[in-house]
């Protein structure tokens, strides 16, 4: 029996030649062109990029190699390119459409003369000509310990994965055992990335021990976060670690079955870890006697059907067993009495995706990233009014404000900050004199966020925080399930009030219940939707009172968003003569030309959409917003056709 | 009885004693202890704890629990009456009736119904003036079923009648439909043609339904000829 | 009136088409429950929606009460009952999205389309539907036309997109309607 080779050396048998052939990659005979194609890129145009350097590529019969890659985080400048022209370092460029890859071969690819620093965003790798990604403050405060490969390898080739060291956690894990894949993510102190924090190595350690087998592990990529985006962009851009962790866990709490729960929004990842699993199952990696040990996985993806409920692991196991995703009292704990009455262990994709670098290098160099009670990094969407929109990995202890102005570039224009909404619709409402908290799970739930989803809505002085409570309230009455009698009907009234707030209708009365309200949703709800959805109405309601006042005291919008009590009208005086440009705009023709041929809007008609803004020409900047809507000065506008009219009369 | 089937605890200081197992809700309710309570029956294995309306204290444990969901302990020293569960379950019921139609008289539950009976014990009234009135956007009486009759506007989605359907028949004849705000029990298919056939006409839904929500058509049609007959006499 | 009834008899037809289609189909699927939500998610992808007439044929395939299968579909965003139109149309009202005017774009939709959201054109042409967030918040607000992302959509480019599906028709319209002319010469 001894003479059975090992994991390892089964493993390094695979891998041997997917290094070669990196090697080879990283040091091209041709011109390599690395394209982001994850969503994101997608969105931005990568596929005709891909079509424009193929089709100049062609014309100049110029023999180059394309590689679709996942996303990088940098979504602001998608459609993103990186290109590896042999004698160059890997050079990424920015917002490459398909006329720029059309230059882009004819100056570089084409004799490798101008590499097109107008493009550039920087040089993958340190060198004396260009000037490098790391070079950015970004790259100070980052630290890529579960993105580290996306972007940088084809999602789709398990070679790529090979190649930069995948599947040897789980060769390392098979011969140490279950026991001692526990004990490391224990003392690694991981905890779940998937909102609520709970210490991964306790939860498994629960399943492992409990009686009832088979065993289910279940990988929780629903994230119904209407602004959160990294789990799919895991998916994408590096399926096999998804997998990797996932099989690590299922070996770890000796479970035979892995479902990946992936929303039915994301086809791209749901193909992706697909063709993945495809891959790894060809190469003995899942399914039968894993690298000819005695552990088997059956792994299957279930697709979810859009509910955020079923993001909650109890309803996420309703909705596999064909209910109705509703969440049921917890205990029992899926861990002990789960996926059809088996112990069940569901994580997040991204605590799952770090499973791997920590068995591979150890719970010490883990424990070295981040703060000494949640080690390791922290992914966020950031969205919102930020110069630099897109995902970053940080570790865990990096502050708010470095997060926002060092990473994400700061405010977009250069206008003021006034709120940031952490966690999505179960987070809050941060101010700027909250900006010094730490991120983690502790710091941030302290200041009335949360980690949640790690969604991330940076907002400038233009967004009404009354209006952003509705908002996350109306996305979470709609989400609710409706089991329980606080959040069906509590978040409902609190939506109510909201509405009628953002309308200028509400009394001392109504704010009053509003916090009340919103507290005992809190205590009262069955499942940690109903529990956390009054959180951006208290944290708006804490930090942003006077804002709430003015809105039913004065009818007045200060950030001048709510369009029922806002009004457009266009200075006369800084109006140009003649100039069409707003009254071609308009959808719904409001604007009309004045007796002394000059433009004004139509209240009646006008519909707030502010087009006019945008249209009428910078020099003239002649369109106005007010709040409360009487403010609008009278410039005694007399409608030309009136006039005309009065003379044919 | 022995001490290991026998289970010893403290509610409100009163010293009380039941069977292992037993969920401490019944516990209460069997020892004459009242705590309002809308979807839990008896026998559930797993309760859907939804009401929100049980909610007890437990020392040694945190926040207000729905009294439903805990199995009894030796020794569990539970208070039923705090400010805190009082005021959770104010706001629940006030919740609860904020939706209703209020139409008491017109109703066949009237004087049985369990809400009204939980109104006088939390000295409430069955309509709410602190918070707005909000129906639900569906119509007053839905008759998609051939012979029970649903109105929405006093359902307050305990779903005993859900549970109870399963209980009676292994085929279930009605559930929940829709989401959030605007769930509701639908009998779905009781009318076509092997779909209908769960109904056994047994009636369990109307008798569990707390509320009077659910009725019998004949019934109800000779309830409101009988009620208009009082009216114009 | 006449066009109106024409149209619905065409529906009609149609989703007769499809209930067959259906029933066709459902014997090769497991009766595992646990495919209950795969089976509602692999029709609804072969023909668009779910008609409500295939619900009883589903809960038959699984042996289980049409309300329990009704109360599945119900539940979740994906499931639609009525057919959707050539040109599916979906405004991103995710919080990116919101924060930039998405809800002002969804409502230039309904004006310029005369449908609410969930709803579809009388001619099967355009339907209308909130999404929440299609992953791409840094190009907000989004709207998903067919199959097609577009970033950064202002009113006066709503007016573009649908100008542009208009054009494409009538382009179509015409090559049809050349070859028509050219097979009937022939
Ligand atoms: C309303 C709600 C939505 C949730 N959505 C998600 C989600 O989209 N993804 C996720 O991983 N966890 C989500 N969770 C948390 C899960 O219930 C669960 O805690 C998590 O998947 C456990 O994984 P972790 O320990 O790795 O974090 C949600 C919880 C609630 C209450
Ligand atoms: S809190 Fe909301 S989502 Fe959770 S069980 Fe209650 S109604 Fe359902
Ligand atoms: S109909 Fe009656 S029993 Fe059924 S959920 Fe409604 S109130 Fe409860
Ligand atoms: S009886 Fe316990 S929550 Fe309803
Ligand atoms: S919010 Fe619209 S794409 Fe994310």
């Amino acid at each position: 029996m001894s003479s059975n080779p090992t994991p390892s050396e089964l493993l390094s048998e695979l891998t041997q030649a997917a290094e070669k052939q990196w090697q080879a990659l990283q040091n091209p005979a041709v011109p390599v062109i690395y394209v982001g194609h994850a969503t994101c890129g997608r969105a931005a145009g990568s596929q005709e990029t891909i079509d424009g350097f193929r089709d100049a590529l062609a014309e100049k019969g110029i023999e180059a190699e394309i590689i679709t890659v996942g996303c990088l985080g940098h979504c602001y400048a998608e459609p993103l390119v990186t290109i590896h022209y042999p004698g160059f370092p890997p050079l990424m460029y920015q917002k490459v459409g398909a006329g720029e890859a059309r230059v882009l071969v004819n100056s570089f690819l084409q004799g490798g003369e101008d590499p097109c620093f107008e493009y550039l965003l920087g040089a993958l790798e340190p060198n004396d000509t260009f000037p490098t990604l790391m070079d950015y403050p970004r790259y100070l405060y980052e630290k890529r310990v579960i993105m580290d490969q996306c972007g940088l390898i084809d999602p789709h080739s398990l070679d790529h994965y090979l190649a930069v060291g995948g599947y040897q956690a789980l060769a390392k894990a098979l011969e140490k055992g279950d026991k001692w894949v526990v004990e490391e993510i224990k003392s690694a102190h991981l905890r779940g990335r998937g909102g609520a924090g709970f210490p991964a190595g306790i939860k498994w350690d629960i399943a492992r021990q409990a009686e009832k087998t088979p065993k289910v592990v279940i990988c929780n990529g629903d994230e119904g976060d209407p602004g959160a985006y990294m789990d799919r962009t895991l998916m994408e851009s590096n399926p096999h670690q998804v997998l990797e962790g996932l099989a690590i866990a299922a070996l770890a709490v000796g479970a035979s079955r892995a479902i990946l729960y992936i929303r039915a929004e994301y086809p791209l990842a749901v193909s992706t870890i697909e063709d993945a699993i495809a891959a790894a199952k060809e190469h003995n990696l899942l399914g039968e006697r894993i690298l000819g040990t005695d552990f088997s996985l059956e792994v299957s993806v279930f697709q979810g059907s859009g509910a955020f409920v079923c993001g909650e692991e109890t309803a996420l196991i309703q909705s596999i067993q064909g209910n109705r995703g509703m969440p049921q009292y917890r205990p029992p704990y899926p861990a002990v009495e789960g996926l059809d009455g088996l112990p069940t262990v569901i994580n997040n994709v991204k605590t799952l995706s770090t499973v791997p670098s920590i068995v591979r290098k150890g719970s010490h160099w883990f424990k070295a990233i981040g703060t000494e009670k949640t080690p390791g990094t922290a992914i966020f969407s950031v969205v919102g009014d930020v110069e630099y929109p897109g995902l970053v990995e940080v570790p865990m202890g990096v502050s708010l404000e470095h997060l926002i102005f060092e990473v994400c570039g700061g405010i977009k224009d250069g206008k003021p900050f006034k709120a940031v909404q952490i966690g999505g619709p179960s987070g809050g409402c941060l101010p700027e004199s909250e900006l010094s908290t730490s991120i983690d799970f502790d710091s941030l739930r302290q200041a009335g966020a949360m980690m949640g989803s790690g969604g991330m809505v940076v907002m400038n002085d233009e967004t009404c925080m009354v209006e952003v409570a509705r908002y996350f309230i109306d996305f979470t009455q709609h989400e609710s399930c409706g089991k329980c009698t606080f959040c069906r009907i509590g978040t409902r009234h609190l939506l109510e009030i909201l509405t009628g707030l953002t309308k200028g209708e509400g009394s001392d009365d109504d704010i009053a219940e509003l916090q009340t309200l919103s507290e005992e949703t809190i205590i009262g709800s069955l499942c940690s939707l109903g529990k956390t959805a009054p959180n951006p109405v208290l944290t708006t309601l804490r930090f942003f009172k006077d804002e709430y006042l003015a809105h039913y005291r004065e009818h007045r919008c200060p950030a001048l968003m709510c369009r029922d009590l806002i009004a457009y009208y266009i200075d006369l005086d800084a109006c140009a003569r003649g100039c069409d440009a707003c009254v071609a705009c308009c959808p719904t023709e409001a604007i009309f030309t004045t007796s002394n041929r000059k433009k004004a809007i139509d209240q009646e008609k006008c519909v707030k959409c502010g087009e006019c803004v945008y249209a009428c020409p910078p020099e003239y900047d002649a369109v106005f917003k007010v709040s409360p809507p009487e403010m609008i000065p009278d410039q005694g506008i007399k409608p030309l056709d009136e006039k005309k009219e009065e003379n044919n009369e | 009885m022995s001490k290991d089937v026998m289970v010893t605890l403290t509610v409100d200081g009163l010293e009380i004693s039941v069977p292992r197992g037993t969920k401490l809700l019944k516990a209460c309710l069997d020892n004459g202890i009242y705590i309002p309570s809308l979807c839990y029956l008896d026998g559930m294995d797993h309760p859907p704890a939804s009401c929100r309306l049980c909610l007890v204290e437990i020392e040694g444990r945190p926040g207000p629990l729905p009294s439903c969901s805990q199995t009894v302990e030796d020794g569990m020293v539970v208070h039923t009456e705090t400010d805190e569960v009082r005021l959770l379950q104010k706001t629940a019921f006030r919740l609860l009736v904020s939706t209703n139609d209020g139409k008491c008289r017109l109703c066949m539950a009237n004087k049985h119904c369990e809400m009204q009976k939980i109104a006088k014990f939390l000295h409430m009234p069955l309509r709410t003036k602190k918070l707005r009135h909000i129906p639900k956007d569906m119509p007053e009486v839905i008759e998609e079923h051939p012979c029970i009759v649903y109105e929405p506007n006093k359902c307050v989605l305990c779903g005993r009648c859900v549970y109870i359907c399963s209980q009676q028949n292994y085929d279930f004849a009605l559930d929940f439909a829709k989401r959030g705000f605007n769930t509701t029990i639908s009998f779905f298919g009781s009318r076509e043609e092997g779909v209908g056939d769960y109904c056994r006409n047994c009636r369990a839904c109307v008798d569990i339904c707390p509320v009077g929500a659910l009725n019998l058509k004949d019934e109800r049609d000779a309830f409101l000829q009988n009620l208009q007959a009082k009216i114009s006499a | 009136m006449v066009d109106n009834l024409e149209q619905d008899q065409e529906i009609d037809l149609e989703e007769e088409r499809v209930l067959d289609a259906i029933a066709a189909e459902l014997p090769g699927i497991s009766r595992d429950v646990h495919q209950l939500i795969p089976v509602l998610q692999k029709i609804q992808h072969i023909h668009g929606y779910l008609p409500l007439g295939s619900i009883g044929m589903v809960a038959a395939h699984f042996g289980i009460p049409g309300a329990k299968v009704f109360g599945v579909a119900t539940f979740y965003n994906q499931f639609r009952f009525n057919p959707p139109g050539r040109h599916p149309i979906k405004v991103c009202l995710g919080t990116a999205c919101h924060v930039k005017g998405g809800e002002i774009i969804l409502e230039n939709f309904t004006r310029r389309l005369g449908i609410e959201e969930g709803e579809t054109t009388k001619d099967r042409e355009y339907s209308l539907e909130r999404v929440a967030c299609v992953g791409c918040c840094a190009l907000a607000p989004v709207v998903v036309v067919g199959e097609k992302i577009e970033s950064y959509v202002t009113p006066s480019k709503v007016e573009g997109v649908i100008t542009e599906i208009e054009i494409q028709n009538e382009i179509a319209e015409r090559e049809k309607a050349k070859d028509e002319q050219q097979s009937d010469s022939e």
